[in-house]
């Protein structure tokens, strides 16, 4: 006989914890959890994604920063850096942060149960759970997929046996690579590129396509590509690769660009194309779950096409792949299991981030993405040197952009990049989701100086010519 | 009129008090022959369909707003 659960949660990382712990909120802990997955709890944010990358980024900010001639007068030394004392570290902070986060706190959780292993559909509403040699069969009433995504490899000759790395497995690294080769110009590869290129290696981005994404406008893509290169970090755009092998002192890269061949030797190969949602070996099919290689296809309040069956998180066919959207998921499927008023996930006020120096954050639509989707607005854009506290900081490359509708003034997006971009991006977030039009944005008075005040002054440039504006000028 | 019978499993209660509250808002919605069970969380009563749903007694006062009830409807027969 199967053993019985309320909810059977297929995952164990963010949007999965979510899940578990609203469904025990509103069950008053009533609710029987079984929650399956595979490698250590958490998932990916905590294990090898926001955490230990942010982490490096932190860390390679740090070193950079204290190497950097940023006011005359300061005299900087080159600092010397100890690879595996930092990634020993990174690798404690990681440990840390999941014990307690996840392993401590899923222990105040009775009603609660974890299993190890892989699960798949026996029939819709039957999972059989393979750990090695043992299976056991789970049934539940309601199901929610959180399997979260794992990183896309290309089909490139050779890359197999001559050895790479993804973001998944290069927190395992214990050696800084010299010549660093990044397969793929995603924000991951931004992230990673920039913080190796910081701690001493060679970077070299190889990019088949020129933009980083569609939905940043081309402007701050540029701005951000020429950040990293003003780094030392090297872009091969409209190159693709070949072939991949190994030298007796590395790897070699034979790239494609403008109709000729070029060998690249490299010490470590990541490749960084994107993640794609962990859908395969699920049986999705017994359950009667349609997806696609895009994910598991939800309706707006993430129920999937078994009205018993939810989907949150990276698995789920959308456009973004954030921890902070797998938990949101987790908790509002959560709700819709078990109250009677259903939620929608509303992904418009959804802000994300690059973590480059500048950093980049967005929330709501991208000039790009209204151009695109047909959408009515008009925007404006300041320069971090346009904003004071930009001057102060002697940032450069930053940009910052408001996008509005041309009748209304309503508030349709914010773009930011610059210093602490994904901390700021708040502001935008609270602006969207509350409806907000520039009069709003442009009454409240912003601590001066800040570079925070540029989403302001933005706003403000919609009615004023800003150069012709002193100091806070109201 | 077609009667319905439904088996709910109903979330939340810890005590005799919450039996009688969640069986009376049941009955008070329209739910005949209810039997409320606090050990197995199950309450199954029947329902004339000619005047209620299934689904519309998961948001009756009892299982919805600020109450910790809540009620998921397992089988209808």
């Amino acid at each position: 006989m199967p053993e019985e659960y309320d909810l059977v949660i297929l995952g164990r990382g963010a949007a999965a914890f979510s899940a578990a712990i609203k469904a025990t909120e509103l069950t008053s802990g009533q609710a029987k959890i079984a929650m399956i997955g595979v490698g250590p709890l958490g998932g990916t944010c905590v294990n090898v994604g926001c955490v230990p990358s942010k982490y490096l980024v932190e860390a390679a900010k740090s070193k950079f920063e204290g190497e950097r001639q940023t006011y005359p007068g300061i005299i900087r030394n080159r600092g010397s850096l100890k690879f595996d004392l930092l990634i020993e570290s990174l690798r404690s902070a990681v440990e840390s942060e999941r014990m307690e986060k996840y392993e401590n706190v899923i222990k105040n959780y009775q009603n609660v149960r974890i299993f190890d292993g892989k699960a798949a559909f026996t029939d819709p509403y039957t999972v059989e759970v393979i750990n090695g040699k043992d299976r056991q069969t789970i049934s539940g009433f309601n199901f929610l997929l959180a399997t979260g995504s794992s990183p896309v490899v290309p089909n490139i000759p050779g890359l197999p046996d001559a050895g790479y790395l993804t973001s998944n497995d290069i927190w395992g690294i214990d050696d800084l690579p010299d010549r660093l080769a990044i397969i793929g110009g995603g924000f991951i590869a931004l992230e990673l590129g920039q913080s190796f290129q910081r701690l001493g290696s060679k970077v070299t981005i190889i990019k088949e396509h020129n933009s980083i994404s569609k939905t940043i406008d081309p402007e701050f893509q540029q701005a951000m590509i020429k950040s990293l290169e003003e780094d030392g970090v090297e872009f091969l755009t409209g190159t693709s690769v070949r072939s991949a092998k190994k030298s007796v002192s590395g790897k070699i890269l034979t790239l494609w660009a403008g109709g000729k061949t070029l060998d690249r030797e490299f010490d470590q190969i990541l490749v960084s194309r994107g993640r794609k949602p962990n859908v395969s070996g699920l049986n999705l099919e017994k359950a009667g779950i349609e997806y696609s290689e895009r994910g598991v296809k939800v309706d707006p309040y993430l129920m999937t096409s078994n009205d018993r069956i939810y989907a949150a998180g990276d698995v789920v066919d959308q456009a973004y792949q954030l921890e902070t959207l797998a938990a949101r998921e987790g908790s509002i499927a959560a709700s819709n299991i078990y109250n009677p008023e259903k939620m929608k996930i509303e992904l418009n006020s959804v802000p994300w981030a690059i973590f480059t120096e500048p950093q980049f954050a967005s929330v709501g639509i991208t000039e790009s993405m209204a151009k695109k989707e047909g959408i009515k607005c008009t925007c404006r854009t300041l320069r971090i040197e346009d904003i004071p506290k930009g001057r102060i900081l002697n940032a450069h490359n930053g940009l910052f952009r408001v996008i509005a509708d041309p009748d209304s003034g309503k508030i349709l997006g914010v773009e930011i990049l610059a210093p602490y971009a994904a901390e700021m991006i708040m502001e935008g977030v609270h602006l969207i989701r509350n409806g907000a039009h520039l009069e709003d944005l442009v009454q409240a008075t912003h601590v001066f100086p800040t570079v925070a005040e540029g989403i302001k002054l933005t706003g403000q440039s919609f009615f004023r010519d800003m150069s012709k504006m002193s100091c806070c000028m109201e | 009129m077609a009667e319905k019978k439904v088996s709910m499993k109903v979330f939340g209660m810890t005590c005799d008090d919450c039996v009688r509250t969640v069986s009376e808002g049941l009955r008070s919605s329209g739910a005949r022959d209810v039997s409320v069970d606090l050990s197995s969380g199950m309450a199954h009563f029947i329902i004339d369909d000619a005047h209620t749903e299934p689904e519309k007694l998961l948001t009756i006062p009892a299982f919805s707003g600020n109450s910790h009830y809540k009620g998921q409807i397992r089988k209808v027969e």
